[in-house]
Formats: structure tokens, C-alpha cells, sequence
């Protein structure tokens, strides 16, 4: 194969890099992506097959360590209490994600000027505003104008079904006098772009068999084929290397077949998310950066934000038919969003209603918590909780601190001997104290829509989906990895975009936020074009 | 246990003595809607599932042959079912992951079958390609939300 020198190279087809293809494949520039998964078969979801419920802890489980797919690189997140969850593919995680889509809000961008706590970013929802909008018709998104938590915003398609579940504890919300919402998700409630609609299979969480679930290899992927990107699938990016100038001219990767091959570039995008793309500036170490690439602030890889989530469940007297519907979208709470000082907490957090579990679901989570046992008493344990439960996560703002981080192993190593990421990360006091209080006035919320027993669980060991912080934007290159429109302070041909060079996590699903990133900073950089490495 | 194992990994006496345990596990309903789960006919679905683990298994129920055999019956088939969960519990206190492993592969597959669907009124099949139908949105029940006014701050 020759090395041709590309335009511009993109690693990683996920959420970002999707959104950064597309937006950049209308300069007709020659545009080349790396991916280290494949693409996926909707045919072959689990939603397809009688074992649907079981698959989610094998071939379509959270954790890389666990999944046993050979594009998949070992994580150590054995010094966190929050697990790593990813997917590697064409669509990247959001082959899994639950398609939950808000906003950031205003004031989640001048954290540090409204709480006084971590940092502001450079830029603003005003600036990303456009691109939210552009976000929402690409990706689908479904949702209802006029939520008072946000300032006005149209969504191009009508609300996911609330469905009996969400009726149900809509009515709890109501008896509190507490903020409830229909969720904003990128799911297609009507036909879109090509996309069947959604008939509320249920478990979006292992892949869409119907294609109404917005990943991107079914709404960003197709459409920037189309205009000529080229996506080259089951190739992983070793690292980035530099020329004499210190500048980014190209990667090393290995091709489906192992084999070593180079792709130079006069571009280079990093897409990897808030663990491989550290990983990936970490692993591409040189004369000029002994450190890894974009790393001399000694930033790259530190203030690691997860979401810390917990979980409220309540048990009901009626069927819910909770087990219909998108798993994760249905209605979604911001009473305890903005902060209040007499909490003891700063920042806050959402709630955010989960739809039931199913047959085989609510029997192995009956046994694992002695509800349902086994032997004498099953049927009727079992009948008292099929589809009568119902319940809400909780998804916490994380603050940023240095000492959360993502390294690099000294031993583990993926399939071809590049060395792997290792977490360590620590809960903190406030977020502590916040997940007390959202597991409290959660169970209150559950028992006013009418549950007679509730429980509450947090942090979630396995619920580290959200990776952000670890290449942080900023307008200081002591402070920061990359500047306002996401060029690495260090290297003048050097991109980072994905939830890496997030400021502050917001307690806000952040896919919606990172895809908007992406299109801003794809403008910004058709915008300069003629002066970028300036 | 002296029979020789057949095809599936375990001899016929083993397949029966494997068959009352996942009748011990999720027996029939005594409303008569739910059928035991060794009835059912899980003995497959579980060896099919736990297939590196046929022989633990195997070792298993030799070992409730044996308890049984010392409660004065010919093997763990032929205990009273009033005992049988007394002899599940003792080998359980013993050797740690048999009857967690019987649990798991049982629980999950019972849930699967049809006729334990249909007991549960649910239509017997993957979600896929015919999903659910949902009722319509009531979205009245926003009215006080929208009356509270904006709840963000700029």
C-alpha cells in the first residue's frame, strides 16, 4: 500500500468522528478515517433474538475487559470504583448508548464565574447553539419545545411514547411540584433520513435492530461516504508522528491482517474519547514530546470526569408495561440541577426515568438481591415484581481534579502490544453528598407516583459511559491541551474533539455536546483554512 | 456415579437427577400456570449454556447422590421433595459454585421459554422485527411544569 499523504486524517468513527467527517467532506478535501472496529449488523442485534436480555453480559456487554471482541483494547480500571464502559465500531459507543440527548445548559459553561468551582469554558452556548440545531436534524433527534430548563429550542422530530411507566411517575413529579420533561433523544419517532421509525423494541442498549436509534453509522457514516470520506474499518492507530517542525505528519497503524502500516497527513484529528485519545497522545512520544504528543502542560490524560450515577427503583401494585418502549428515554427531571448551597453540594444533577426490565432481566436481578428466591414462594415473588417495577438514574456533575487520570499501563498491553490504558480515579466529597441526596428525593418521588417499597444504589460500579476531561479546552497552553476551536496548543496540525476536551461534565448525557463540538470546531477549521497552521 | 455420561455430557440418571434439581429451583406453580423448570425441559438449555462446566456439574449431582444415598434413598431422584432442599443447601454449604451456576443458567432460561411467556402474558418472541405498541403521550399533565416558569440559570 502506498502512503499517500492525506488532507486530513481522522482516528475513531464514533460520535465525533462521524460529525467531524461529515462537516468537513463538503471542502472536498481528501478525508481518511481509522477505526479499529468493523461495521455493525442490525440484523444480528440482540433485540433479534430470544436471548436478547442475556446478550447484554456477553458479546454486547459494557466493559471491554469483559466483551471478548477482538477490536476491543484491555482497560485497567481496577484503581476506580467506576468502571470503564465503550464500545469499538463504526458508531463507537453510540452502537450502545441509550440515544439520551440534551443540551448542555448556559450556565454549564461558566461554572467557575456562577459556583466558583473549577473552570469556565472558552466558549459558550451561544456558540454552540448552531450547531446544536444542525446536530439535531443529522442525528434525529426527538423531543418536546418549551422545557422550562432550557432556553427555547425546536427539535425536528415529536417526543418519544411515555408509555404507562412514564405516565405513571410523571404523576409523582406532579404531587412534588418538582420539573419533568419528556427526553430529548436522538431516536426517530417518525420516519427520518432515510430511518425506519422507532416501535419501541425496548433494549436500545444493545444495538438498534430497527435503525431508528441515532448512531452514527446510520446517520453521519452513510451520508459522509456518500460525499467521499474514506473510512477504513479494523485499523488501529499505534501513534502519532511528528516531523522536524513538530508538527503532526501522519500515524502508524496496524490493518486488519496486523500488519504495520503508515498513513501520512497534513491533518490529523484525534476522535478516540476520554480514554483512548489520551491513550493515544501518551503512546506518541518523540524527541520533541518525551511526554506524548500535545502534552507539554502535563495535562493530557488528567481531570478524568465520569457521570456518577445511581440508581432509584420503586416496586408498584400495577403493570407498568415498563419493558415497552426506548430503555433509556422517556421523561427526565432537573428540579436539583442548578446549585444550591444548602444542599451541601455544589453543582447537580438529573434524573432521568429508565423504562422496566424484562422477563429474564427481573429474574436475575430478584436473585442477585434475595427478592426472589428460589424454590418456595418464586412465582409469587417473581409476579410481584415482573413489570411492576420502574424506577430512574441519577446522573451526577463530577468536578475536575488532577488527580483523576488516565495512564498508561506498564505491563497490559492489547492484541498488538500497544500499551493500554489504566485508571485511577477517586469519588469526591461532593459528589458523595450529591449522590446521598439524589437517592433520597428519588426514593420520595418514586413513593409519591405510587411505589410501596423503594431501593437505591450509587455510585454504579459499571456506569463509566461518560468520559470526559483529559485534554481539556482552554485559552492557556499551561493550563490547557488544546485552545477554544480545538487545536492542540503544542502542535499546529493537531485536533483533538471528543469528550476529552470537555472543561466541566455537566449533569447532562454529553454526546449531543461532543457532536456539536465537532461541528464547530470542523467550521472553525474550514473558516481558516487558508492560515490554519498559523 | 457408575453409568457411563451419553452425548450430553451426563448419564441418564444424572439427566433425571438434574431434571429435580431445577424443579427444587423454580418449581411448577401451585396454581397449575407455571411449569417446573426441570419439566420444562431446562436440562438441555443448561448444558448447553454451562458446556465448560458439564463436569462440575456432573461432580455435582454425584455428590447429591451421595447425600441422598446417606437419608436412606437410592439417589437424589428418589429423595421425598421434602427433603430435597435440605440435601441442595448441605451440598451447596460444600462446594461453592454448583448451585450458584444452577441458579444463574436456570433462572435465565426459564425466562426465555415460551409457555412461561405466555403464562406471563407476553407474546412469545424476540422484540424485533414487530416491537410494542405504547399508548399516546398525555401531554397535560406538563401543565403545571409549564405554569412554574423558567427553572435555569443564564
Amino acid at each position: 500500500m502506498v502512503d499517500e499523504v492525506v488532507d486530513v486524517l481522522i482516528v475513531g468513527a464514533g460520535a465525533a468522528g462521524a460529525a467531524m467527517a461529515w462537516s468537513l467532506s463538503d471542502t472536498r478535501m481528501k478525508i481518511v478515517c481509522l477505526e479499529q472496529g468493523g461495521w455493525m449488523n442490525p440484523a444480528e442485534y440482540p433485540s433479534t433474538q430470544s436471548d436478547w436480555e442475556l446478550r447484554q453480559f456477553g458479546d454486547f456487554g459494557l466493559s471491554p475487559n469483559g466483551r471478548g471482541r477482538p477490536e476491543d483494547y484491555p482497560i485497567n480500571d481496577s484503581g476506580s470504583p467506576i468502571a470503564i464502559s465503550n464500545f469499538n465500531a463504526v458508531g463507537g459507543s453510540t452502537i450502545l448508548y441509550a440515544a439520551h440527548f440534551p443540551r448542555f445548559h448556559p450556565a454549564d459553561f461558566k461554572v467557575r464565574t456562577l459556583d466558583g468551582v473549577a473552570d469556565d469554558w472558552p466558549i459558550d452556548y451561544a456558540r454552540l447553539e448552531p450547531y446544536y440545531e444542525q446536530n439535531a436534524q443529522m442525528m434525529g433527534v426527538a423531543g418536546l419545545a418549551g422545557d422550562p430548563a432550557y432556553p427555547h429550542k425546536e427539535l425536528p422530530l415529536p417526543p418519544v411514547s411515555l408509555g404507562k411507566l412514564g405516565h405513571t411517575l410523571a404523576g409523582g413529579f406532579n404531587k412534588l411540584g418538582w420539573h419533568w420533561w419528556p427526553s430529548d433523544s436522538a431516536i426517530a419517532t417518525v420516519p427520518h433520513n432515510g430511518r425506519a421509525q422507532c416501535i419501541n423494541l425496548g433494549p436500545c442498549l444493545t444495538g438498534c435492530a430497527q435503525g431508528a436509534k441515532g448512531s452514527t453509522d446510520v446517520t453521519y457514516w452513510p451520508a459522509a461516504v456518500r460525499q467521499g470520506v474514506e473510512l477504513r474499518t479494523h485499523c488501529r492507530v499505534r501513534e502519532i508522528t511528528v516531523d522536524e517542525k513538530d508538527m503532526a505528519d501522519g500515524v502508524i497503524y496496524y490493518d486488519a491482517d496486523g500488519v504495520e502500516r503508515r498513513q501520512s497527513a497534513e491533518i490529523v484529528i484525534v476522535c478516540c474519547n476520554g480514554v483512548g485519545t489520551p491513550r493515544l497522545l501518551l503512546n506518541s512520544r518523540s524527541r520533541a514530546f518525551p511526554d506524548g504528543i500535545a502534552n507539554r502542560s502535563g495535562l493530557v490524560g488528567r481531570n478524568l470526569m465520569f457521570h456518577p450515577y445511581a440508581m432509584v427503583q420503586g416496586v408498584f401494585d400495577e403493570r407498568l408495561e415498563g419493558f415497552k418502549g426506548p430503555m433509556g428515554c422517556c421523561i427526565v427531571s432537573q428540579e436539583f440541577y442548578e446549585t444550591d448551597p444548602a444542599r451541601g453540594f455544589l453543582r447537580g444533577y438529573s434524573y432521568e426515568i429508565t423504562r422496566g426490565i424484562g422477563p429474564v432481566g427481573t429474574a436475575l436481578s430478584g436473585m442477585s438481591s434475595g427478592e426472589i428466591p428460589w424454590g418456595a414462594g418464586h412465582h409469587e415473588a417473581y409476579e410481584a415484581r415482573f413489570d411492576r417495577s420502574a424506577g430512574m438514574v441519577a446522573i451526577c456533575e463530577d468536578l475536575p481534579e488532577p488527580h483523576n487520570r488516565v495512564t498508561l499501563d506498564p505491563e497490559l498491553v492489547d492484541s498488538n502490544a500497544i500499551p493500554a490504558p489504566r485508571i485511577e480515579y477517586r469519588l469526591s466529597e461532593n459528589s458523595r453528598k450529591m449522590l446521598e441526596h439524589c437517592m433520597a428525593r428519588g426514593q420520595e418521588v418514586l413513593q409519591a407516583a405510587g411505589a410501596h417499597s423503594t431501593t437505591a444504589q450509587g455510585p454504579l460500579p459499571f456506569a463509566g459511559w461518560h468520559l470526559m476531561g483529559t485534554a481539556r479546552m482552554g485559552t492557556d497552553p499551561a493550563a490547557s491541551v488544546v485552545n477554544e476551536w480545538g487545536r492542540a496548543h503544542d502542535v499546529r496540525n493537531l485536533f483533538i474533539v471528543d469528550g476529552s476536551i470537555f472543561v466541566t461534565a455537566a449533569a447532562v448525557n454529553p454526546t449531543n455536546t461532543i457532536q456539536a463540538l465537532a461541528l464547530y470546531v470542523a467550521d472553525s477549521i474550514k473558516e481558516r483554512l487558508a492560515n490554519l497552521f498559523d | 456415579m457408575s453409568q457411563a455420561a451419553n452425548d450430553s455430557g451426563f448419564s441418564e440418571a444424572q439427566e433425571r437427577a438434574l431434571a429435580c434439581v431445577l424443579d427444587e429451583i423454580i418449581p411448577p406453580s401451585e396454581d397449575g400456570r407455571f411449569p417446573g423448570a426441570g419439566e420444562l425441559g431446562l436440562v438441555s438449555y443448561v448444558r448447553k449454556q454451562a458446556l465448560d462446566l458439564v463436569p462440575m456439574i456432573a461432580q455435582g449431582l454425584t455428590s447429591l447422590d451421595e447425600l441422598a444415598l446417606a437419608r436412606g434413598a437410592a439417589d437424589f431422584a428418589t429423595l421425598p421433595r421434602s427433603e430435597r432442599r435440605g440435601v441442595l443447601e448441605e451440598l451447596a454449604a460444600r462446594e461453592a459454585g454448583f448451585l450458584p451456576l444452577l441458579l444463574f443458567h436456570t433462572f435465565s432460561g426459564y425466562y426465555q421459554q415460551p409457555p412461561v411467556l405466555e403464562a406471563l402474558g407476553l407474546e412469545a418472541r424476540p422484540p424485533f422485527p414487530e416491537g410494542h405498541e405504547i399508548e399516546p403521550n398525555d401531554h397535560s399533565l406538563l401543565d403545571p411544569v409549564r405554569a412554574r416558569g423558567p427553572v435555569y440559570r443564564f
